[in-house]
């Protein structure tokens, strides 16, 4: 050992490379977000253009206008293109020009809607992943029992089901729970208000959260599987540790790393709402929201949704990246 | 314990388990609003807009009737005009102007007095407006100015006579609300309840409350100068899904569901306490053909087929079609035989023609023989060697699907070649404005006034080039006549009703006379609502037709509950239960979930067993 340090050349001062590390790891992580969300932003603008369709002949259809009317309003399309990208991203979210389909601002219609989904899908995939975490990790640990066996069958049927034919069965069978909408007309009163909410969010969060827990369960099981092999595990028994110490502080900890990427993912894709469990309960979320943009199309609308879709899952893998970081102290050091 | 029972139990066990947040909800059920008589109606498409000057879906144009008043309405028995906020009104005799009568001693929500003022004020802010004309343009044209002459006499002067001025469908606003909001704002205003502040109005009822792709809940103005509601409150919720509002509405949870599809509305017949009901409305579908697409300046535009242009193609393209057939397998029976464009829910209008284009093969063939048609040896007829393939570009939907697929057989019969091509709503606009079809299955509905639905088939609604870019307008045929064009002015200035109705009806002899289209039908309106539990409604026009959503606001003045029962029996009505059908199905997909979970678990076990060994 001594003679090789010695016949080695002399490597002069230590340097700390910038971009390795975990602050480096940090920042390569952040400013790859940043380039995407500005690539989308980009994207987005000329990607709505190429659309086919007369946004202006779509929303005279069916009013009683003037043709100099339709004129005008032709006029503030036919700006150049120039012009209307820079304005475009100098603030795609206050877009002067209306939604076409509602006439109103689209911040403000993005806005309305942003809540009902969060609450909806954020509720399911709590639920199912603290649910779907819980019956991996029981069923994985005891892999081939009883319990892993009708857990695996019933999660899989349930994952095969398509969500609104969930959602219709769901509704027809529990015929006490309210048949869509958020709210009771009328009711006021913060608690009043928490509890009616609450009672309506009952079926689709179920709904959802059904088939979101296949998924996490598959996954926690599996990687849990992964892990029983491993020789860690060994070591551990061989100090004595009792079984389901082993399995709370060694095996999974270490399995729960792919379903935390899984349930950051899902959180990203929150904002793009559930449309199908939406639909049958009549929930007014974003999925609807941007649905209904689409069918027009309703260029101003769809391009703040798509940009929210976008941010909501690029800040979120971003989060999964960093958060991965923590858990796993190998991630950054390489 | 078996265990395959033991494996089934613990398959409801975790059904159980995800009921469980259901369970402890259940405890805590809201109460609905004591002691007030309320009346739901589920809608499928929400309110776009509560601002009358930007809504556009027929949802919210009833909410403004509710709101607002007209200065005419439209009366239930024949959709005849009718004296409303103006209890009368009469042409100068010069012609030259029109002076309404102001009902005296109504009031505005906020306790205001509505005088001809307001009116005046509404008028003029659309006919000098210019984001107010986008819903309204139409009916002021020919209005120069309005002008309140006292409290209660408002004069509208005109450009030239015009038969418009007995169907003015414009609400009328309270000028100290919106004389604040200027024209840019206007845009976007809202017109919602705020801070629990109803909006200001004079109809028979008010927004209290709105929440948006939800439910708007409006209350009663008992002080309405037609009568007093017999309801407390009115509400629209809306509904994404149409079975979703059908089980509402056999739950009880809304008395009445508006707009059902067929499917819906046939699950829904024979049910205890539903009544199902299919109203004669006032639209109609139709073959449009492209009868030489061209610029209003008569320039020809698109690529339709030449021989649609001749008129004997499109006579035997009309009598080649079976209505009778589209009525019964494409509406289920809810419509009948369509004929010319003003549909028979307005008698007065509508023209009756004396010989009919009905279905015969036969006939359509000999016409096509005489007009130099041969049929070719592949039993397609040609003419100058261009043979009678034509494009039929039809909607989404099942109702116009089915139609063009019969069209392409029948067609095929007397020796025309179709090809059936689906596409959306949108993309098909876009296609007709440019002139690129030849023939698309689509419809109309048809306003009381028939002035609008009249335009669309003169040479100067067809489209117009703006820049080098072309544009739709109304007419979806490129029908041009110019004598049809003469009687629709003449109709235009026309104020005698009953001459003005035979300037029509000639009018729609000529287009059914030169096949402009090959009409289909006339559809139902239709709706379901819980009879065991309202009464009171009066159908427009009687006796078949529309029970809400009319031409002014009948029915919702009489509805009532049938008879006066007390809350708690009321509720315990409303508590229908399962029915057995419900349980069966429960059960099924219980059982289905049941024993697929069983047999997974199964498959799964034999492979563990197979991977150990």
């Amino acid at each position: 050992m001594a003679t090789a340090t010695v016949s080695s050349p002399d490597p002069g001062p230590v340097k700390t490379p910038f971009l390795t590390g975990t602050r480096g790891y940090v920042i390569r992580k952040i400013s790859w977000s940043l380039g995407t969300l500005l690539f989308v932003l980009v994207f987005n603008f000329f990607l709505f253009r190429l659309l086919p369709g007369d946004p202006i002949g779509l929303y005279s259809r069916g009013r009683n206008m003037a043709p100099e009317q339709l004129v005008k309003l032709r006029a503030q399309l036919n700006r150049p293109v120039g012009a209307q990208f820079l304005e475009y991203l100098s603030n795609p979210f206050a877009s002067t020009i209306n939604s076409v389909r509602f006439n109103r601002p689209v911040w403000e219609l993005v806005g309305e809607r942003v809540w009902p989904t969060v609450l909806l899908v954020g509720t399911s995939i709590l639920i199912a992943s603290v649910a779907g975490v819980w019956l991996g990790i029981r069923s994985g640990w005891r892999r081939g029992g009883t319990f892993d066996r009708w857990t695996t069958g019933t999660t899989n049927t349930l994952y095969a089901m398509p969500e609104f034919w969930v959602g219709m069965v769901l509704l027809i069978a529990l015929p006490f729970f309210p048949s869509g909408g958020i709210s009771t007309p009328g009711v006021t009163g913060l608690l009043d208000t928490i509890l009616d909410t609450a009672w309506h969010m009952v079926l689709p969060v179920t709904a959802l959260a059904i088939v979101y827990l296949a998924e996490y369960t598959s996954i926690m099981r599996a990687s849990l599987v992964d892990e029983l092999r491993q020789d860690y595990l060994q070591l551990a028994r061989a100090k004595g540790l009792r079984e389901d110490l082993v399995r709370r502080r060694h095996a999974v900890p270490n399995a729960l790393l792919p379903t935390m990427t899984l349930i950051f993912l899902n959180l990203g894709f929150v904002i793009g709402g559930a449309i199908t469990v939406e639909t049958v309960y009549s929930w007014p979320g974003l999925g609807l929201l941007s649905y209904e943009a689409l069918r027009g199309p309703d260029i101003p609308l769809l391009q703040a949704v798509f940009l929210l879709f976008s941010i909501g899952v690029v800040v979120f893998t971003l989060f999964a990246d960093l958060l991965y970081a923590v858990l796993d102290p190998r991630v950054s050091s390489q | 314990m078996h265990h395959l029972v033991r494996r089934a139990l613990s398959v409801a066990i975790a059904a159980g388990l995800l009921a469980a947040p259901a369970a402890t909800a259940l405890a805590q059920a809201p109460a609905p609003a004591q002691g007030k008589v309320t009346f739901t109606v589920g809608i499928q498409s929400d309110v776009d807009s509560t601002n009358p000057f930007t809504g556009i879906v027929v949802e919210a144009y009833e909410s403004y009737a509710l709101m607002y008043d007209y200065l005419v309405s439209s009366k239930p028995e024949d959709v005849s005009p009718m004296p409303s906020l103006a209890e009368s009104y009469q042409e100068a005799p010069d012609k030259k102007s029109w002076t309404y009568k102001i009902r005296a001693g109504v009031k505005w929500s906020d306790g205001q007095p509505l005088t001809a003022r307001d009116a005046a004020y509404t008028y003029n802010r659309v006919i000098k407006g210019d984001f107010e004309q986008t819903n309204y343009g139409n009916y002021v044209t020919n209005i120069e100015r309005a002008e309140a002459t006292d409290d209660t006499t408002l004069v509208l002067y005109v450009k030239k006579p015009t038969p418009i001025m007995e169907r003015l469908a414009i609400p009328i606003l309270p000028e100290h609300i919106w004389k604040d909001i200027d024209g840019t704002e206007v845009k976007s205003f809202a017109n919602e309840p705020e801070n629990g502040q109803p909006i200001v109005g004079s109809g028979p009822f008010r927004l209290v409350e709105r929440r948006k792709g939800q439910f708007l809940r409006f209350e009663a103005n008992k002080e309405y100068w037609r009568g007093a509601p017999k309801i407390d409150e009115l509400v629209f919720r809306v509904f994404l899904n149409a079975d979703a509002e059908a089980q509402a509405l056999t739950r009880g949870e809304i008395d009445f569901a508006y707009d059902l599809q067929s499917n819906v509305y046939e699950s829904l017949k024979n049910k205890p306490g539903i009544t199902t009901r299919s109203s004669q409305y006032p639209g109609f579908n139709e073959i449009a053909f492209n009868n030489g697409a061209a610029l209003a300046d008569g320039t020809p535009i698109g690529d339709g087929h030449p021989a649609l242009k001749d008129k004997q193609v499109r006579l035997a393209i009309s009598q080649a079609i079976d209505r009778d057939v589209l009525v019964e397998r494409v509406l289920q029976g809810h419509g009948s035989p369509a004929d010319t464009f003003i549909p028979p829910m307005y008698p007065a209008l509508h023209l009756d023609p004396a010989t009919k284009q009905t279905f015969d093969p036969a006939k359509a063939n000999q016409i096509l023989d005489a007009a130099g048609y041969p049929k070719g040896a592949d039993g397609v007829r040609a003419k100058d060697g261009k043979k009678l393939e034509l494009r039929l570009f039809v909607r989404e939907g099942a109702e116009s699907e089915a139609t063009g697929e019969f069209v392409k057989t029948w067609l095929k019969d007397i020796g025309i070649e179709v090809n059936v091509k689906v596409m959306s709503e949108d993309a098909l606009t876009e296609i007709i404005g440019q002139g690129e079809y030849d023939m698309f299955e689509w419809g109309w509905v048809v306003e009381p006034d028939p002035d609008y639905q009249m335009s669309v088939f003169t040479c100067g609604k067809r489209s117009y080039k703006d820049g080098d870019s072309i544009f739709a307008d109304l007419s979806d045929s490129f029908y041009c006549n110019p004598e049809y064009d003469k009687l629709y002015e003449q109709q235009a200035g026309e104020t005698d009703p009953a001459k003005r109705a035979e300037l029509a009806k000639r009018m729609q002899q000529m287009v059914y006379d030169d096949a402009a289209y090959a009409m289909t039908y006339y559809y139902n309106d239709m709706v379901a609502y819980r009879s065991d539990k309202w009464t009171g409604f009066v159908p427009q026009p009687a006796p078949d037709g529309s029970l809400l959503f009319q031409y002014g606001i009948h029915s919702y003045l009489t509805i009532e509950p049938v008879k006066a029962t007390s809350p708690a029996a009321a509720a315990a009505a409303e508590d229908g239960g399962m029915s057995p059908a419900l349980i069966a199905v429960v059960v099924g997909g219980l059982a289905v979930v049941a024993v697929a979970g069983v047999l997974v678990a199964r498959r799964r076990r034999t492979a563990d067993a197979d991977e150990r060994e």
